[in-house]
């Protein structure tokens, strides 16, 4: 029941994840099981709560959608699903690859140095653009931030790049928005939000809210 | 293939080339990425394609039309800033359900201020990793400098609507 706190380096949150600093429990913590298993069910149930979310909500309307539409609306709804997976996969392959094989190629410390304080607009243009460039889900790009605002990057361009990343990123437009939604709205719509976070950058660095990044 | 689709492939193709050049360990760890992430990611679609497919068949046709369609304005997008803002989930769910909504008569207008609010709000994302890696602090700082931007977002859509001929139910 008692558990060697040294023996917790392989609870999922600790290890080096955000620099091995922000999870990491207290020994009190680490050393009382019980807590450490519900955080462990914790961790798990972040980590998937989307899944299970949109699980529930996916069989609560297949439900009801057998019991008000009938068998065949299911199987059809089934079936466009189908349809719609086999048109994404190319593309999310691609995307995937594109994400890992940028990571590869890309220095945040150097990227990091073009968005410090004094770095004006143009520091934020740059953040944009890396924020635009920047591949994957929020398992990516948070801890990135982390990078970029240890190397010297301002809340400005913090913003900015969080913005940009969420608003334009690039894989989201190729993978799904121009294949599902066309090409003529993704692209005007990217036109009209591109330098939206240029804008709030802008605005956060004269935000009365003092932060400082997490060491 | 359609045309994105192409020019993407090409795209990670070129990047993946010069990964090659760089070194041979990184293109290969490239590769191995590429290969997690997409079974990270299946389990994903295989419960949010039905779930976008099954609202589409419950949603009743034209009931998005009086508080989403095109001529619900302002009101309209502010609802969709707000329903964007709490919709959980990845873009795999986001972009099925506006087409879902597309077809049950929202507006384009309006689904641009639902996918920016998503993007800017983004309550889930919030709660699972801006908040525990970033603090309040900060989520309090960047809403404050972007609330207003899905509805802006939706109102410069709107205002440029009239050039652009746009059908998101049949693309």
């Amino acid at each position: 029941m008692w558990l060697d706190p040294h023996r917790v380096a392989p609870f999922p949150l600790s290890a080096g994840e955000f620099g091995g600093r922000l999870y990491l429990p207290p020994p009190s913590l680490a050393r009382c099981a019980p807590v450490l298993q519900f955080a462990r069910v914790l961790h798990a149930l972040r980590r998937h709560a989307s899944l299970v979310v949109i699980f529930l909500i996916a069989v609560t309307a297949g439900l009801a959608t057998l019991q008000l539409r009938g068998a065949e609306a299911f199987m059809t709804a089934l079936w466009h699903a189908w349809d719609l997976f086999l048109f994404i996969v190319p593309s999310l392959v691609a995307g995937l690859l594109l994400a890992a094989a940028l990571r590869q190629l890309l220095s945040p410390d150097a990227l990091a140095r073009l968005m410090g304080a004094e770095s004006g607009i143009f520091g934020l243009f740059i953040a944009t653009l890396v924020g635009t460039l920047s591949p994957g889900g929020p398992m990516a790009a948070f801890p990135l931030v982390l990078v970029l605002a240890g190397a010297g990057a301002d809340r400005g361009a913090l913003v900015a790049f969080i913005l940009a990343w969420s608003l334009n990123g690039f894989q989201k437009l190729l993978v799904y928005e121009a294949p599902l939604l066309g090409l003529d709205f993704a692209l005007l719509r990217t036109l009209i939000t591109f330098p939206m976070p240029m804008i709030a950058g802008w605005i956060a660095r004269r935000v009365p809210i003092a932060w400082e990044p997490p060491k | 293939m359609s045309g994105p689709q192409i020019i993407l492939w090409v795209i990670a193709l070129a990047v993946l080339a010069l990964c090659m050049r760089r070194g041979m360990p990184q293109a290969r760890r490239a590769v191995v990425e590429t290969n997690r992430g997409f079974w990270r990611i299946l389990p994903m679609f295989c419960v949010a394609l039905p779930m976008a497919a099954f609202l589409s068949e419950l949603v009743p046709a034209d009931i998005a039309t009086e508080w989403l369609g095109d001529d619900s304005g302002l009101s309209g997008i502010m609802i969709a800033s707000l329903a964007g803002g709490i919709m959980p989930g990845g873009p795999f769910v986001t972009f099925p359900l506006v087409i879902t909504f597309s077809k049950a008569g929202a507006g384009v207008a309006q689904m641009t201020a639902l996918l920016t609010a998503w993007s800017v709000y983004a309550l889930h994302r919030i709660l699972t990793w801006e908040y525990p890696v970033l603090g309040w602090r900060f989520v309090a700082m960047r809403l404050a400098s972007s609330f207003f931007l899905p509805v802006l977002a939706g109102l410069i859509m709107q205002a440029l609507l009239p050039f652009f001929a746009i059908n998101l139910a049949a693309p």
